[in-house]
């Protein structure tokens, strides 16, 4: 245990001295800004009209901006995934692409340390770094819950909020899952970081292909498509399922890792 | 203290070692010469751990480097070839993390980092990044880093690359310190830092040992040049 926190430590270190980590906040502050802005004014606009016309006669697809959390705050989350996604690669690619070209994996396996403790240690860095990147985006929520309002008392749902987070979280987690993955099978950071986006924007298309297949076709894509999978957590509903599914990728990944960190030293 | 016993290792269908068998005493210093490519990188990454052999087995200090590596590695340390340095580290930070992997703790750590750095004459640096260090002090922190922990055997691999006379000097005379209560192997191609502090000669060939003796012994006495250069001449 001790060694995996020296490890992440290290990790997180190296995030931080290098441009990589700033990069990869500055990224999630800039985007994640103009969507808040965005949604803040659709959801102004929506209760403007409101206020004249009252909610009885508005389209009842615009009832989610009756709120705060429903109607910025989530909208957000739909959006701060797909910047994850777009980020994480750039934050896993060094995680053992960069020790193999720079020769330090020598150095992690003399050490009276086991594989599995650089993997998790390594991956438990990175975690930070995805962790870091999204802390930024705190700020909006807080934001909302000191100048905002509802006819219910509290601006925002926190439980909500907190939810989401969560499975923001658990998807930068899996993203990095895989890039770190990616990441143990080739000498070259810019490889990485290109096939880990491809794999996760892949990902991402699958979900689309949902409705033109047949059964069962259609349950097993539904099923795998992450959007659908984080759907209930975003929107506040604890959705035990999800969070099995993306524990099992994230377990998957690991050990991957760790056969291929290991298969490596065989050939 | 090292006991090789059959140890090969093929890269498909190319021999890297075949089949080594010596022994190295506790407090030896030995030489590991060798042409360009004869093996003595692989022998070290094999007797530290970071390659697995094709067939053989190697023991460090009794315990066997696979079957019990842990055990093997905590008496073991290595400067591989290409120093493994952190360039966007500074060298106490760096020199603190592998203290810790090393297994040591809390106040350890700082004493051991003093008394490397003060060992390879690294203080004046000791706050500098890796990355703004010359080929030499990097070359240093290296080897600092192979220091920490005090371990039993130190395997070097060309310690003295990259550093300038007196530099060489002065981390030779060092290694001649450890000598007696650390056992060394290390390797180079200079043959005079070998005769200077080295007291065993070990010279591969193709893979395979073709001298293994004090360096006083009959088999190097036309000169250490002259038998190696016979030695590994076809």
């Amino acid at each position: 245990m001790r060694n995996i926190l020296t490890i992440a430590r290290k990790e997180l270190s190296i995030y931080f001295t290098t441009p990589w980590g700033w990069i990869g906040g500055a990224a999630m502050a800039f985007i994640s800004s103009f969507f808040f802005i965005f949604f803040l004014n659709s959801f102004k606009e929506v209760q403007d009209k409101a206020k004249i016309k009252g909610w009885a006669n508005m389209d009842p697809d615009l009832a989610q901006m009756r709120n705060l959390t429903d109607g910025v705050i989530v909208n957000l989350f739909g959006w701060l995934l797909i910047v994850t996604l777009l980020i994480a690669p750039f934050l896993a690619m060094r995680l053992f692409a960069e020790e193999r070209r720079q020769k330090t994996i020598e150095l992690l396996f003399t050490v009276p340390v086991r594989t599995i403790e650089i993997v998790l240690g390594k991956y438990l860095g990175g975690v930070g770094a995805i962790c870091a990147t999204l802390g930024v985006t705190v700020v909006y929520p807080i934001i909302l819950g000191i100048f905002g309002a509802s006819q219910s008392g509290s601006a925002l749902e926190w439980s909500t909020v907190a939810l989401g987070y969560g499975a923001l979280l658990l998807w930068g987690a899996v993203c990095m899952g895989v890039g770190m993955f990616i990441s143990a099978l080739t000498e070259s950071q810019m490889l990485a970081a290109v096939l880990t986006l491809v794999v996760l924007l892949l990902w991402t298309v699958v979900g689309a292909l949902a409705p033109s297949a047949e059964e069962p076709w259609r349950s097993a894509i539904r099923y795998v498509a992450f959007d659908t999978q984080l759907q209930n957590l975003m929107s506040g509903v604890l959705d035990l399922k999800a969070i099995v599914f993306f524990v099992s990728i994230i377990l998957l990944s690991v050990l991957f890792t760790h056969r291929a960190v290991e298969a490596q030293r065989w050939t | 203290m090292i006991e090789v016993e059959n140890l090969t290792k093929r890269y498909r269908d190319r021999v890297a070692i075949d089949a080594l068998n010596f022994t190295v005493a506790k407090g030896e210093i030995l030489g590991f010469l060798g042409p360009n490519g004869a093996g003595k990188s692989t022998t070290m990454k094999i007797l530290t751990g970071f390659l697995p052999p094709t067939s053989g087995r190697a023991k460090i200090a009794g315990f066997d480097i696979f079957e019990n590596p842990l055990e093997a590695k905590r008496r073991i340390g290595y400067l591989p070839e290409t120093p493994p340095l952190y360039p966007e580290m500074s060298v106490r930070g760096y020199l603190a993390f592998v203290a810790r992997l090393k297994g040591l703790g809390g106040a350890k750590v700082k004493s051991e980092i003093d008394r490397v750095c003060a060992a390879v004459g690294l203080v004046p640096e000791i706050d500098r990044l890796i990355l703004n260090l010359s080929k030499g002090y990097r070359q240093r922190v290296g080897i600092a880093q192979a220091l920490l922990g005090d371990p039993p055997l130190l395997i070097l691999d060309e310690p003295t690359e990259g550093l300038d006379p007196k530099q060489r000097a002065e981390v030779l005379g060092m290694i001649k310190g450890l000598g007696g209560r650390h056992t060394v192997i290390l390797s180079t191609h200079i043959l005079p830092e070998v005769k200077a502090i080295c007291e065993k000669v070990l010279i591969i060939h193709r893979g395979k040992i073709v001298a293994h003796d004090a360096i006083g012994a009959a088999a190097f006495e036309q000169g250490l040049d002259e038998t190696f250069i016979r030695l590994t001449a076809e």
